[in-house]
């Protein structure tokens, strides 16, 4: 094997996410909404990237392509090397059970289960012992800090503890990546701050991490942040 | 002259209700003269009511029950059983009866002896006792197949109402449905737990249902029972019932489940979530 092969091996394994000319159109009556326009983007594993820009410039309808929730119209989407672009239904919901975590701005638990059982939950579709799923339930709501917080509904939790709930259960099934779309949004400043210096633990833990927000300080904590405008990524840059 | 030991006679309850009656009471047997086809007896604290014949005293002997003949249940006759020539006395009707009933031994070929007595009879007729409680039970199997739609009836608009209600529910989850998909859930665990659901309220709900048809039929045979002084059973929960509501509603529920969640988790995600 040559060098050069071997680099680029490396390389192509480093990357996770990997967008070429993706373009995003929504039918609106006789008119289409050019939500994304073009957008080539690599994320690499371990990286933590907040991607930011103006209401309406499409962030989020980049997120959902990544997050293998929407098709683009044209262009290619690859995460761990695996076109995700194209996939059938049935195929996209099993990957993004086993490959992709998201969190959302509002919650989104179950209201009738316990936060151990919310966490559980991905843990108990992707076909785990029940035994391990209570386990590691466990262990994640440790992790966010939740120990003594197992068995209360989210109707007993705040909005910060419930987020962090919430980020446990994304967690579940140890996902090569995690998505989160405006995560401190509902949150105020002081328990939107936890929910930051979580994401930055959980990075150099070793996950990967995308974030869309318009928090300032969220952001700010990104290794990388990615500014967009008119459906189109206008700077890039790593975050010094 | 020596007075012979009075005979005696068995009321029903209803008669010894009301005329306030008890074993071993002395009552006088008359007829009123105004009332020639009927039979009626006073109690005799101080006495009885001078006629023709000296009417005679006679012993309650005993109080019984009637049988459970619905088709007894609702005309409020007063029964006393009496001796045949006293009923003869009273009625006076003499040598007439109406209709007798005979009752034979185990084993006996009815239908040979039923044709042998038609033959011979002259101005009435014999039938099987089975043949008349058909014929006299016609009236209660027409209310019986009325009360047969009424339930289809209920059932069907109640089916619609569930079902209804099933949609409702579920779509108060839209948004829960949907993060569970973004999350992964495959579209068939959402059906099959919301038909688990369902289910499981269904059968909660009929259980709640029989128990509470259990004491509504009750409280019904208590009433009535009361009130005709009879010991039939008016309403009967039976395991057969049991059996249908439980498996219908089983069914229904499960149905309405399938129906309200199919129509949510072939909404895509994104859309269920207002996008
Ligand atoms: N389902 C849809 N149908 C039609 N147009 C849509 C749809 N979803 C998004 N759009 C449009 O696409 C563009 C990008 O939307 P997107 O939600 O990605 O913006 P965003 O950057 O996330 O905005 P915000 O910061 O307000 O969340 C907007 O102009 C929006 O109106
Ligand atoms: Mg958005």
């Amino acid at each position: 094997m040559s060098e050069a092969t071997a680099t680029q091996d490396v390389h192509v394994d480093r990357v996770l996410v990997s967008l070429r000319d993706v373009h995003r159109d929504y039918p609106l009556g006789a008119e289409r909404v050019h939500a994304l326009q073009g957008v080539t983007l690599d994320v690499e594993r371990g990286d933590y990237v907040a991607i930011v820009g103006p209401s309406g410039c499409g962030k989020s309808t980049l997120l959902n392509l990544i997050g293998v929730i929407d098709q683009p119209t044209s262009g290619t989407v690859e995460i761990g090397g695996k076109r995700v672009d194209q996939m059938s239904d049935w195929e996209a919901t099993s990957f993004r059970l086993r490959n992709i975590g998201f969190v959302f701005q509002r919650f989104y638990l179950m209201p009738i289960l316990s936060a151990l059982e919310n966490v559980a939950l991905p843990m108990a579709e992707a076909g785990f012992p029940k035994e391990e799923q209570r386990m590691r339930a466990a262990e994640l709501l440790e992790y966010v800090g939740l120990s003594s917080r197992e068995r209360h509904r989210p109707s007993q939790l705040s909005g910060g503890e419930q987020q962090r709930v919430a980020i446990a259960r994304a967690l579940a099934n140890r996902p090569a990546l995690l998505l989160a779309d405006e995560p401190t949004g509902e949150l105020d400043a002081h328990t939107g701050a936890e929910i930051i210096s979580l994401f930055q633990r959980l990075n150099s833990d070793g996950a990967t991490i995308l974030v869309v927000t318009h928090d300032e300080e969220l952001a700010g904590a990104a290794r990388r942040k990615i500014h967009m405008r008119d459906g189109r990524i206008v700077d890039g840059a790593v975050h010094p | 002259m020596q007075q012979p030991s009075p005979r005696t006679i068995a009321i029903d309850e209803s008669l010894a209700a009301q005329a306030k009656l008890k074993v071993g009471d002395r009552v006088t047997l008359l007829a009123r003269p105004a009332a020639e086809d009927y039979a009626v007896m006073t109690a005799t604290p101080s006495g009885y009511t001078p006629s023709a014949t000296p009417p005679e005293t006679v012993i309650v002997a005993a109080i019984v029950r009637r049988g459970a003949d619905p088709s007894q249940v609702a005309r409020g006759d007063l029964l006393v059983r009496m001796h045949l020539d006293q009923l003869q006395e009273i009625s006076g009707y003499g040598d007439r009866v109406d209709r007798f009933a005979i009752a034979t031994k185990p084993g006996l070929r009815i239908g040979q002896l039923l044709d042998h007595i038609n033959d011979v009879a002259f101005g009435f007729r014999a039938y099987r006792s089975h043949d008349i409680a058909v014929e006299t039970s016609r009236t209660f199997q027409v209310v019986s197949r009325f009360h047969r739609a009424i339930g289809v009836i209920t059932i069907v608009a109640s089916s619609v109402f569930l079902l209804c209600i099933m949609v409702l529910k579920v779509e108060e989850r839209r948004r829960d449905i949907a993060a569970l998909r973004l999350m992964g859930i495959s579209r068939s665990s959402i059906v099959k737990s919301i038909i688990v659901e369902a289910a499981l309220v269904a059968v909660l709900g009929s259980i709640l249902g029989v128990a509470l048809g259990w004491a509504a039929s009750l409280f019904v045979n208590w009433h009535y029972q009361g009130l005709y002084r009879t010991p039939l059973e008016f309403s009967i929960v039976t395991p057969e019932i049991v059996a249908v509501a439980v498996s219908l509603s089983l069914f229904l529920g499960a149905a309405a489940g399938v129906l309200a969640s199919l129509r949510l988790v072939r909404t895509p995600p994104l859309v269920l979530l207002g996008r």
